[in-house]
């Protein structure tokens, strides 16, 4: 009886968590237009919030690439320093370089990049919503 | 350590009602100040419920409402920031003397068997009262409590197996959105009150059932009331005035509205979190959260860690000295540092 009655609690705890617990939204796939490639200049990273995604774009001499402003530390946004040609969290000191790649500090991955893709002058970033 | 046997109240007659259990008398060293800091935490705990109904008339759980509400509570409604501090000042001055009672328990091992129970439930009170500091502090909806509520709940979210559920369970979501605001509102104003009340109650009626531990030159008892009572109440009356004085000199502020494009220039938390937070500055992530989950367990076992180490021979007041000393030295260290940088 007593192990009917700790199973029935235990079946009943477990869907009052699911009840709690929302499921993850499906994410959906999509290229986002950002607009021409002028609109970021050299050695600047432009911060845009492309449907609840915080990016940063960022223009090299080479290329156009997006990191998501987002640390993989704790979640702080990351900022990009010019000067120093890095992108730094102000929460936890966390330091990135200009590929993404987490050099400095506790973050322990590089940041998530998206996809650029440049279609008749204008740019486009594949970024996953919800 | 010497005797650590515990007292079980004078012999009296026969125990008829709950009346006559909390009559029950008390060995006289619980009215000397060390001992006294068990009691500290209840009394403000009352004032923290208290406040905090007061303040629920007012605050509104949603991200457009929730600065605008605690700036008119601090700015416009009569006595506001003055409820607002005491409730501040109540939740500081409650951690800060669980602190001290867990350090006062700690050195003198009060714990030692049978009172395993008495430090396990008092342990929960701490976790759960950080707890409450915690979510009442996301309220606020400043950016400063908006992005410490991101670095908090995504903490917890790097843990193995329960972090993404917990994530998910504390945000409501995948992000930080009003959603959360009014889970950490629930959290903060029913559950966890609720759950520290049925805490704090377990624990002093544990400490009633296994008796107070043995101190050297405590040898005479008196009564709950009034001797005990009275002293109690001399007590709050002290810590209500302290706590009057502090709002006065140091009435609540309020940082710049939560602003989640910007991450705020100063991101440190309340001080009671400031050391751990450096601690998670300072290490890598894994590292910084395992020892910090590692020390919160062996914190909980303590007792049954003691009883197999002096069984093994162990010198455990040294050790409880030693490991004590250090402890405050580097939470002091890390506080500093919090300030510093």
């Amino acid at each position: 009886m007593g192990f009917g009655l700790l199973f029935g609690m235990g079946t009943l705890g477990l869907r009052f968590l699911q009840f709690l617990i929302p499921s993850p939204a499906a994410k959906r796939y999509e290229a986002v237009l950002i607009g021409s490639e002028s609109r970021v200049p050299v050695g600047e990273a432009v911060p845009m919030d492309l449907g609840g995604q915080k990016i940063l774009v960022l223009r090299t001499n080479d290329d156009v690439v997006a990191f998501s402003r987002r640390c993989t530390d704790l979640g702080c946004l990351v900022s990009w320093n010019k000067e120093r040609e890095q992108f730094v969290c102000p929460c936890h000191r966390g330091v990135f370089d200009k590929t993404g790649r987490n050099i400095a500090g506790p973050p322990p991955r590089p940041l998530d990049r998206f996809e650029v893709v440049k279609r008749g002058g204008q740019l486009y970033v594949n970024i996953a919503s919800t | 350590m010497t005797s650590q046997t515990q007292i079980t109240a004078a012999e009296g007659p026969a125990r008829k009602n709950w009346v006559d259990y909390i009559q029950k008398d008390l060995p006289e060293h619980l009215d000397w100040w060390p001992y006294t800091l068990g009691a500290i935490p209840l009394t403000l705990f009352g004032l923290l419920v208290a406040s905090g109904l007061l303040l629920t008339f007012y605050y509104v759980p949603s991200p457009d409402k929730a600065y605008e509400s605690v700036e008119r509570i601090t700015h416009e409604v009569y006595l506001g920031w003055f409820v607002r501090g005491v409730h501040k000042f109540s939740v500081d001055l409650m951690i800060l003397f669980l602190f001290f009672h867990v350090i006062r328990v700690f050195v003198t091992r009060a714990y030692v068997t049978p009172g395993e129970l008495k430090w396990v439930t008092g342990s929960v009170v701490l976790l759960v009262t950080l707890g409450m500091g915690f979510t009442g502090y996301s309220l606020v909806y400043d950016n400063v409590s908006y992005w410490g509520m991101t670095v908090v709940t995504n903490m917890l979210g790097t843990l193995p197996i329960v972090g993404q559920p917990l994530l998910y369970l504390l945000r409501g979501g995948e992000e930080v959105s009003g959603g959360t605001l009014l889970r950490l509102y629930d959290l903060h104003t029913k559950l966890l009150p609720v759950l520290l009340g049925v805490l704090v109650i377990g624990h002093v009626v544990v400490v009633r059932l296994l008796g107070f531990t043995e101190v050297k030159g405590s040898r005479r008892f008196h009564s709950f009331y009034p001797e005990h009572t009275l002293m109690m109440g001399a007590i709050a009356a002290g810590l209500l005035v302290l706590i009057v004085d502090l709002v006065m000199i140091f009435p609540p502020t309020l940082g710049p509205p939560a602003d989640p494009q910007e991450v705020a220039s100063d991101v440190s938390p309340p001080w009671y979190f400031s050391a751990p937070y450096m601690w998670i500055t300072l290490l890598p992530g894994p590292v910084a959260l395992w020892s910090l989950l590692g020390a919160v367990g062996l914190f909980i076992v303590y007792p049954f860690l003691d009883r197999t180490l002096s069984e093994r021979g162990w010198p455990m007041t040294a050790v409880n000295a030693a490991v004590g000393t250090a402890a405050v030295l580097l939470v002091v260290v890390l506080m500093v540092l919090d300030t510093r940088m």
